[in-house]
């Protein structure tokens, strides 16, 4: 993999181009949905992981955190109830999927397809409430 | 009083809030936490939600022919008091 070459991230399926030196292991944060994640290397071909050093807990926290400290949005009081709607999905359906929509399916995972195509910027908070403007 | 129903998913804090206040109010209301179905009546009552909300999305909350979805405190105050 050269410099400018994309690589994709396993949480929000979005190739970015990767500004951190390749490191095997190096945790890095997703510019995209704000995901923690680390690279693996096989042969000459350089991946990303989810993060195995992670509780599922830190995992959800650091990507909410991250995801708002991107795009400059904020919580309220509501972020732990909704955070742990979110380990309850993980509990139930294996990932992190949206505790107010009803699709189990990949544009659902936190941070949703809707709240990455701007409906915090449209309607002043994500649907759950988690992110707001 | 008007006849309230609430759909909501067990995991959604929104709809708990929504819960909440009707009892809190005491106001009289049906709840299904669509998730909890089983897959035949889930499908249906999704169907039902998605007809009338255009949303896969909860609390839909249906205050006779008022439809809200989302938890919002105020419009509920407004279609009960209509």
């Amino acid at each position: 993999m050269n410099e400018r070459e994309k690589i994709l991230c396993p949480v929000c399926q979005v190739s970015f181009i990767l500004k951190e030196p390749k490191e095997a292991g190096r945790a890095i944060v997703c510019p995209v949905c704000g995901a923690v994640l680390v690279m693996v290397q096989e042969g000459t071909v350089w991946s990303l992981t989810r993060p195995a050093h992670l509780s599922l807990e830190e995992e959800i926290h650091q990507r909410v955190d991250n995801f708002a400290r991107l795009r400059g949005y904020h919580f309220n009081e509501m972020k732990e109830a909704v955070v742990k709607g979110l380990l309850s999905k993980n509990q139930r359906f294996g990932d992190f999927y949206c505790p107010c929509r009803i699709d189990n399916i990949p544009e659902n995972i936190c941070p949703c397809l809707f709240t990455r195509q701007g409906d915090v910027e449209k309607n002043g908070k994500c649907h759950c409430g988690l992110y707001w403007k | 009083m008007k006849k309230v129903m609430l759909y909501a998913l067990s995991t959604c804090p929104f709809c708990a809030m929504a819960k909440k206040y009707f009892t809190s109010l005491q106001i009289p209301f049906d709840v299904v936490d669509v998730d909890l179905l089983k897959d035949d009546e889930k499908e249906v009552i999704i169907n039902e939600v998605q007809r009338i909300s255009g949303r896969r999305a909860f609390p839909v909350i249906v205050i006779e022919n008022d439809v809200i979805v989302g938890y919002d405190e105020l419009r509920v105050k407004e279609a009960m008091e209509k």
